[in-house]
């Protein structure tokens, strides 16, 4: 039975909600990295900065695709 | 009257212009930037460096430290692959379309866990100049210190390695006592220790050797 009897609401829409929410808490998280590797890079340079940042919104991107993933497929 | 001697032409050199990698051919010197004993690194710079102050030391944590985070990380790539054989561990009960959104979060976490290890390890520097010794480190995604001391008021250096492990790596902490207003620097789970301790004794001497001669570098 997944439909919850007083609400009429499926259980897994009510999972969804959630799993969205946990994705915009990771968003957000995935922006605070981008914004800590710009800092760290601006702090202390050692040639490798380029690819930390490419690295950084690589997994912003990741995060965001996995956020349209979830609001389409569940 | 003959000439007794002629000087013979004398055939002007280009001053040949020595390429990065012919530069440096001390011991110890590399081009890696994810290298955890950079010796003479090139292309290193921090906020509170000064225009003329050279880096010789580039010092992390040595890697093998990361080797227990890189082993989880191997275990949470694997783990839907390896748990999908058992159908209590795995994510079978959920609908296909959760199924798939599960394992998109799992490796969104493994990403997250990476990051969290490779960061801290990689900006957590230890910096030996010329002039001073530098300790960058980053506790975590939002905080972040820098100390610093001059090499003329460390007072004491001592450097520990014990373990077999750290043996086996030749990796080990570094001590420095200094008459600055942060007392101690610790250079924990630093490569070549007793390199470290010996390049900081050498810049003490030539720190003392300058203010003989009034010097200023």
């Amino acid at each position: 039975m997944t439909t919850i009897p007083l609400l009429g609401i499926s259980v897994w829409l009510i999972v969804k909600i959630f799993v969205l929410l946990g994705l915009v808490f990771y968003f957000v998280f995935a922006l605070v990295v981008v914004r800590q590797v710009q800092l760290m890079t601006e702090t202390l340079e050692v040639g490798f900065e380029t690819q930390l940042k490419i690295l950084s919104y690589l997994h912003l991107a990741f995060a965001i695709l996995v956020f349209l993933a979830a609001l389409i497929v569940l | 009257m003959p000439d007794i001697f002629i000087n013979p032409p004398e055939e002007k050199k280009e001053a040949k212009t020595p390429s990065p990698r012919e530069k440096h051919k001390a011991p110890g010197y590399t081009h890696n930037p994810l290298a955890a004993y950079g010796y003479l690194p090139d292309k290193v710079n921090f906020e509170t460096r000064e225009s003329e102050e050279k880096v010789i030391l580039l010092l992390r944590q040595h890697p093998i430290t990361l080797l227990p985070k890189a082993l989880v990380t191997a275990l949470m790539i694997l783990a839907p692959s390896i748990l999908s054989i058992f159908p209590i561990l795995s994510f079978s009960r959920l609908p296909p379309n959760f199924q798939f959104i599960a394992v998109l979060i799992w490796y969104l976490a493994t990403a997250a866990f990476v990051i969290q290890s490779f960061l801290p390890w990689f900006f957590n520097v230890y910096i030996v100049t010329d002039e001073r010794v530098v300790d960058i480190d980053f506790y975590n995604l939002v905080y972040k210190e820098v100390s610093d001391a001059n090499i003329d008021k460390i007072q004491d250096v001592t450097y520990k390695m014990g373990g077999v492990v750290r043996t086996l790596f030749n990796y080990g902490d570094v001590l420095i006592q200094t008459a600055s207003e942060v007392p101690n620097f610790e250079f924990l789970a630093v490569p070549k220790p007793d390199k470290v301790a010996k390049i900081l004794q050498d810049l003490r001497i030539e720190e003392e050797q300058e203010k003989l001669e009034g010097r200023i570098r």
